[in-house]
């Protein structure tokens, strides 16, 4: 499979109309296209997550999405009203912030009941409904008097996931909420807040610049990348088919092999100039990148056993990844392929031991190198 | 190496003593001055008295000054609390064109000689027809103690997460239901400093008032009058109850300060 351009893949067709729609929404700060003209539809109860790197516009698109920035063009509609002028006070949709922007001088039970005195809800129902959403996120009873500033990381996350839920919203957003959290908190929070979104059945939009953290929970997921949505797709379909390096490489770490059009369907290291077969056939192109998944590439136990791909190299660093090993093959003088085994797999040789690794073509992803009159055509 | 240390200690603990001694013993000295019944001041004290602070009490011009420099205050602490609070936002939270300039700006007036600012003051007072009362010297006091207290709130601004206004907004509250619901009580101990501050250099103040309240004298006017002529232990009495109300006016703060504290804690506790 080759792709040229970023063009997105939707998912299969949905029936009924988006909850939430963008037509050619953009953003500018002077002439710096922070969001540049996006559309997306987003699916009532559908776990949307819009991932990528610092810098990529995903902030700047949550904020208008929440109502707190205006986009410079273009429409953002919600069941088909639309309500770009609308203020976030007014929107029947709330945000879990970054950094939770719980209030500091009040209680547990205060933080999630504001949405409803906010409403003028009566105290004793306010009280009610603030304890069951406690009893929903597995926060205790008795934590309903206690000051936001003595709970732990992860409660803090709960009081203001069941803040945002007791506000009820159409929408719920989340601004990278895990991101200060360490490694085994977040897999639980993770988890967890995939569940509350099958209880609840809600639409959440979720923000993250970790691709990880987007296929565990996401029904969906958007790749950000300079503003523009470079994929969009179910977690499989981006994992399988990235549609360009930018998103195989955001994905975690591959291999990457600049090469560039050999004879028919063949394929050259530009580095080495050893020759690889081609995943796509023979298509026009001048440059490429090979990507191959470090899980793709085996070790031959007899250099002359058969392979689509072949190169033999020498065995420069190990690391232990917990269930997984990594290897460093160093091939030649300057490259470096990664090799992934699963621990019961692990290789009974030293470092510096010749090894002979191999991948089959077909697991392989080729992309071309777009050359400067094609972008800018693309554009 | 312990001796050392404990000689430094010795040093450290015996510098530390006299700095509170040479502050604080011409205070003590002002007080016992005020109880002597000579009208001279004579140490050690030959004859100990309370008639002087009766004859202040009697006082109805001694009173007039009071009600004036409290009112002089009062006003400052209010008004000054009200614009710095609205001015500490602008400084601190809101990024807009001239932003540096006004933090700079708002800076100045602190660094000048203050006897040449209530010069300027009065130059200007003059110019504009403005006779010295004591509503000039409540402008005047504004002038310098105005960006002090905005300093003092401005602090407590930069110590909390505009993201808590944000996420405030976002739940459904409005404009003024977010400034009474969470600015207002994030910011209640900074606006109290605030107010506090500007009280009491209001009360303490001379170079200021000197220049601006005309014919409405306030005790600090007072006292340096009389130094220079017609002394009386009076003097030094309202002296002692200018301190004493100064020291009232900081306890209560403190007060108010531990009571936030307690029930925040207990808060926190639960």
């Amino acid at each position: 499979m080759i792709v040229e351009t970023a063009a997105a893949t939707e998912s299969a067709a949905r029936t009924g109309d988006p909850i939430l729609r963008l037509k050619a929404v953009d953003k500018f700060f002077g002439d710096f296209a922070a969001v540049d003209r996006v559309s997306l539809d987003i699916h009532e109860g559908e776990f949307f997550t819009i991932v990528g790197p610092s810098g990529s516009g995903k902030t700047t698109m949550v904020r208008m999405l929440v109502g707190m920035d205006k986009p410079t063009n273009g429409d953002i509609l919600l069941r088909g009203e639309r309500i770009n002028d609308v203020p976030a006070n007014r929107r029947p949709t709330c945000m879990v912030f970054q950094s939770l922007a719980l209030f500091p001088h009040r209680t547990v039970g205060q933080n999630i009941e504001f949405p409803l005195k906010i409403r003028g809800v009566a105290p004793a129902e306010r009280k009610a409904r603030a304890l069951e959403l406690m009893a929903q996120l597995r926060l205790p009873d008795s934590y309903y008097g206690k000051g936001v500033l003595q709970c732990s990381g992860g409660e803090r996350q709960r009081v203001a996931l069941a803040r945002a839920l007791a506000f009820d919203p159409d929408i719920l957003f989340f601004d990278e909420p895990l991101s200060a959290l360490d490694y085994k908190l977040r897999k639980l929070l993770e988890k967890e807040l995939k569940d509350i979104h099958r209880e609840t059945g809600k639409t959440f939009v979720y923000i993250t610049h970790s691709l990880e953290e987007a296929m565990v929970m996401s029904d969906r997921i958007g790749v950000m990348n300079k503003g523009r949505f470079v994929q969009i797709g179910t977690p499989n379909q981006i994992y399988a088919n990235p549609v360009n390096r930018f998103v195989s490489e955001f994905m975690g770490e591959v291999n990457v092999v600049d090469v560039e059009r050999g004879a028919a369907g063949s394929l050259v290291d530009r580095l080495t100039g050893a020759a690889y077969q081609s995943p796509a056939g023979d298509s026009e192109f001048r440059e490429a990148a090979l990507v191959v998944r470090p899980e793709d590439i085996r070790f031959l136990d007899h250099p002359d056993d058969a392979a689509d791909n072949k190169l033999t190299g020498t065995i420069y660093n190990d690391y232990l990844l917990g269930s997984r090993v990594q290897y460093q093959v160093r091939v030649g003088s300057s490259q470096i392929f990664l090799v992934e085994k699963l621990r019961e797999q692990q290789l009974d040789v030293a470092r510096g031991a010749t090894v002979t690794i191999a991948w089959d073509t077909r697991q392989s992803m080729l992309f071309a190198t777009p050359s400067f009159t094609q972008s800018m055509v693309a554009r | 190496m312990d001796d050392v240390s404990r000689t430094a200690k010795w040093i450290y603990g015996s510098a530390i003593g006299l700095l509170i001694a040479f502050m604080y013993l011409p205070m003590l000295t002002v007080a016992l001055a005020s109880f002597s019944r000579s009208r001279y001041f004579k140490f050690p004290i030959p004859d100990w008295s309370t008639e002087w602070y009766a004859k202040v009490y009697e006082s109805l011009s001694i009173r007039e000054l009071f009600s004036t420099s409290l009112v002089v205050a009062i006003t400052v602490g209010v008004v000054a609390t009200v614009i710095a609070f609205f001015g500490a936002l602008a400084f601190a939270r809101y990024d807009w064109a001239g932003r540096r300039i006004y933090q700079k700006l708002i800076l100045l007036p602190i660094l000048f000689p203050q006897a040449v600012l209530g010069l300027a003051l009065l130059l200007w007072f003059t110019a504009l027809g403005i006779t010295p009362t004591w509503q000039a010297t409540v402008f005047a006091h504004l002038v310098w103690i105005a960006p002090i207290a905005t300093l003092v709130i401005s602090i407590q601004v930069y110590a909390f997460d505009p993201a808590v206004e944000e996420a405030a907004f976002d739940l459904g509250a409005t404009r003024w239901q977010v400034m009474r619901e969470v600015t207002l009580p994030l910011l209640a101990p900074g606006i109290f400093s605030g107010f506090t501050f500007s009280f009491l250099l209001s009360w303490a103040n001379f170079p200021l008032s000197l220049f601006s309240s005309g014919a409405d004298s306030t005790i600090p006017e007072w006292i340096s009058a009389k130094i220079q002529s017609g002394y009386t232990p009076q003097v030094p009495a309202v002296g002692t109850l200018t301190m004493a109300a100064a020291a009232i006016v900081m306890a209560l703060g403190y007060a108010a300060f531990s009571l936030m504290a307690w029930r925040k804690s207990r808060l926190e506790a639960v």
